[in-house]
């Protein structure tokens, strides 16, 4: 008897939990995008009193959605953002994964060196660099293009070592058959090495292209052009609730701006997650 | 990897003249092979930090780089001498403060959940790890109309509470630890995914033997549990204090640093001070004493986890 009450309050207790973690980290989400269907009014209307209509639509409109694609540079921040993600991530796993197989697979002196040379520039915060790094980009002449965006990440310490470690865990045998059969370096690394890899590099790969998707900062001070400005900076400039008279648009922005990420996320959960764990395992 | 590397160097000497022949074709293969990620590395890390600290001593402006003035050490001494840098830098120590000090307690209570064996854990999962994934734009923008003073979603639910109205962001008492708080909400999953690792590397024979010794489950997760997982809180803190001292989006999205400047955040006020004022020189300056913090916060954890590592 006491155990049967002390088992329904253990789950009477872990339901409630349950119920907290969601109403936390879903409901703002549902709040946004099921608003994003109404009209400014019923949005306003649905707040107070709160009720079940807060988070649906009950009639819902795409006046948003149209008047956002027809109105912005939204879908062309979109496009630009695509090309950018995907460049930076083909080219961050080609330079991490040639860099990883020279520094495990290939015996030199001075491999210590380099390794130190870029260990130490995973230590440097990022968004301090933010001054100078404009002066390097655009000096180039790099700035307002989708290659300035881009090219101060591609050589990724990061990727490095998370690559340098999976590299690390291949077996030796693997590339010493190869040899025997009279392949060079650049035939190892890629028929021999690369296909053994593959869950490394998807996981790399989404990493990278999670912080692409995402990157904010940078975007707004080399790519202020309207004709390549980045989605993040063109979602920033729609504005504060008080400046902008629409929020059923500005959560279209948002939505939209999402949207394709959650969906890979959705998909490849599993490699994200081990992404995100990595880039904690360093210490 | 470092005896590999001696024994090679030393018989060096002895090597029949094909080996060393083959040996220095390696060396130019792994130069090639690294050339690519080497010079960008240079050109995009090494460069702009020597650039930094050149910079830090002049007085110009990133719209006429060309006509810079050299100072001395007066940037640094107006740090000192004005409000701003100390100011800033006691807003955004706060506001790490806040989020390290939710971030850590909710994300270690949130691994627990999910290393149980309960069915809803997959979901728990997804369902925190959606803020991690969504940008910092859009969690910004998401909390700025939630915490809309008039139609924001948090107003709604406290009204419905029959509690009074908040200001949130429009006072200079609550902006700060609202935008901890938002930060927080979006950074503690990717704590719990790191806390988890940390369980997950736990032996449970640990907690298998205290059980049996008598200890109650609370026992063996204070005494045990928490102890054992010290390393990853340290770490978990390390990254999330640096990750906050960096925060750029919520000053700039939500309050413009303000109200009285409560949330005049480090990253922002850099920003502003080189893009919008044109002072480059003074920003070159604040970013350098940035860089140095956050870099002593690294090297420090560095030297604790090794220290900890030889006992």
């Amino acid at each position: 008897m006491t155990e049967n009450r002390s088992r329904s309050r253990r789950v009477l207790g872990v339901s409630l939990i349950l119920v907290a973690i969601v109403l936390c980290f879903f409901t703002p989400f549902l709040w946004i995008v099921s608003n994003s269907f109404k009209p400014q009014l019923t949005i306003f209307a649905d707040v107070t009193p709160l009720s079940w209509k807060t988070f649906l639509p009950v009639h819902p409109v795409l006046e948003n959605y149209r008047t956002l694609f027809a109105r912005t540079n939204i879908l062309h921040a979109l496009l630009n953002t695509a090309i950018v993600s995907a460049a930076q991530v083909a080219l961050t796993l080609v330079l991490c994964s040639m860099a990883a197989y020279a520094l495990t697979r290939i015996r030199f002196r001075g491999s210590k060196v380099v390794f130190a040379l870029i260990l130490l520039t995973f230590l440097l915060p990022v968004e301090a660099m933010l001054v100078p790094l404009y002066q390097v980009v655009s000096g180039l002449g790099l700035d307002n293009t989708l290659l300035g965006v881009m090219i101060p990440w591609i050589a990724s310490p990061f990727g490095l070592f998370l690559l340098k470690q999976s590299f690390e865990e291949l077996p030796r045998d693997l590339e010493d058959a190869a040899r025997i059969d009279g392949a060079g370096h650049l035939r190892t690394f890629v028929s021999v090495i690369l296909p053994n890899v593959k869950v490394p590099l998807l996981t790399l790969g989404l990493v990278t292209f999670l912080f692409s998707w995402n990157s904010f900062l940078w975007p707004l001070v080399i790519a202020q052009a309207p004709e390549i400005q980045l989605i993040q900076v063109a979602i920033a400039q729609q504005g504060s609730p008080t400046q902008l008279p629409n929020w059923g648009e500005t959560f279209a922005g948002a939505t939209v701006a999402t949207l394709p990420l959650i969906l890979l996320f959705l998909l490849l959960q599993k490699y994200f997650t081990q992404g995100m764990a990595m880039s904690g395992i360093k210490g | 990897m470092s005896a590999t590397f001696e024994q090679t160097s030393s018989d060096m000497a002895g090597l029949a003249p094909d080996r060393r022949r083959r040996r220095r074709r390696d060396t130019a293969t792994a130069l090639a092979f690294l050339a690519p990620f080497l010079l960008l590395l240079l050109i995009f890390q090494y460069l702009p930090l020597a650039m930094m600290a050149k910079n830090s001593v002049l007085d110009y402006s990133l719209l006429n780089p060309h006509a810079a003035k050299f100072v001395g050490l007066r940037n640094f001494t107006d740090m000192l001498d004005y409000e701003d840098m100390r100011e800033s830098l006691a807003a955004t120590f706060l506001f790490a403060l806040g989020v390290v000090v939710i971030v850590i307690p909710l994300g270690f209570a949130l691994a627990l959940f999910l290393n149980s064996k309960l069915r809803a854990r997959g979901l728990v999962r997804t369902i925190i790890m959606l803020p991690v994934v969504t940008s910092a734009v859009v969690v910004a923008t998401m909390w700025n109309f939630l915490l809309d003073p008039s139609n924001g979603l948090l107003n709604g639910v406290i009204t419905a509470l029959g509690l009074p109205r908040q200001p949130f962001l429009t006072s200079p008492d609550q902006a700060l630890l609202m935008v901890s708080i938002m930060t927080a909400w979006q950074q503690v999953g990717f704590a719990a995914i790191l806390f988890l690792g940390g369980l997950q590397g736990v032996p449970n024979e640990l907690a298998e033997a205290a059980r049996i010794d008598g200890a109650t489950k609370r026992q063996v997760l204070w005494n045990i549990t928490i102890p054992l997982l010290s390393r990853t809180t340290l770490f978990v803190v390390v990254i999330m204090t640096v990750f906050s001292l960096q925060a750029f989006a919520p000053a700039f999205l939500m309050t413009d640093g303000g109200p009285r400047d409560s949330t005049n955040l480090i990253v922002y006020h850099i920003y502003k001070t080189a893009f919008v004022m044109q002072n480059a020189g003074y920003a070159s300056a604040l970013s350098l004493v940035l860089l140095v913090i956050v870099l002593g916060i690294s090297l420090l954890q560095m030297w604790i986890l090794r220290a900890r590592w030889n006992y």
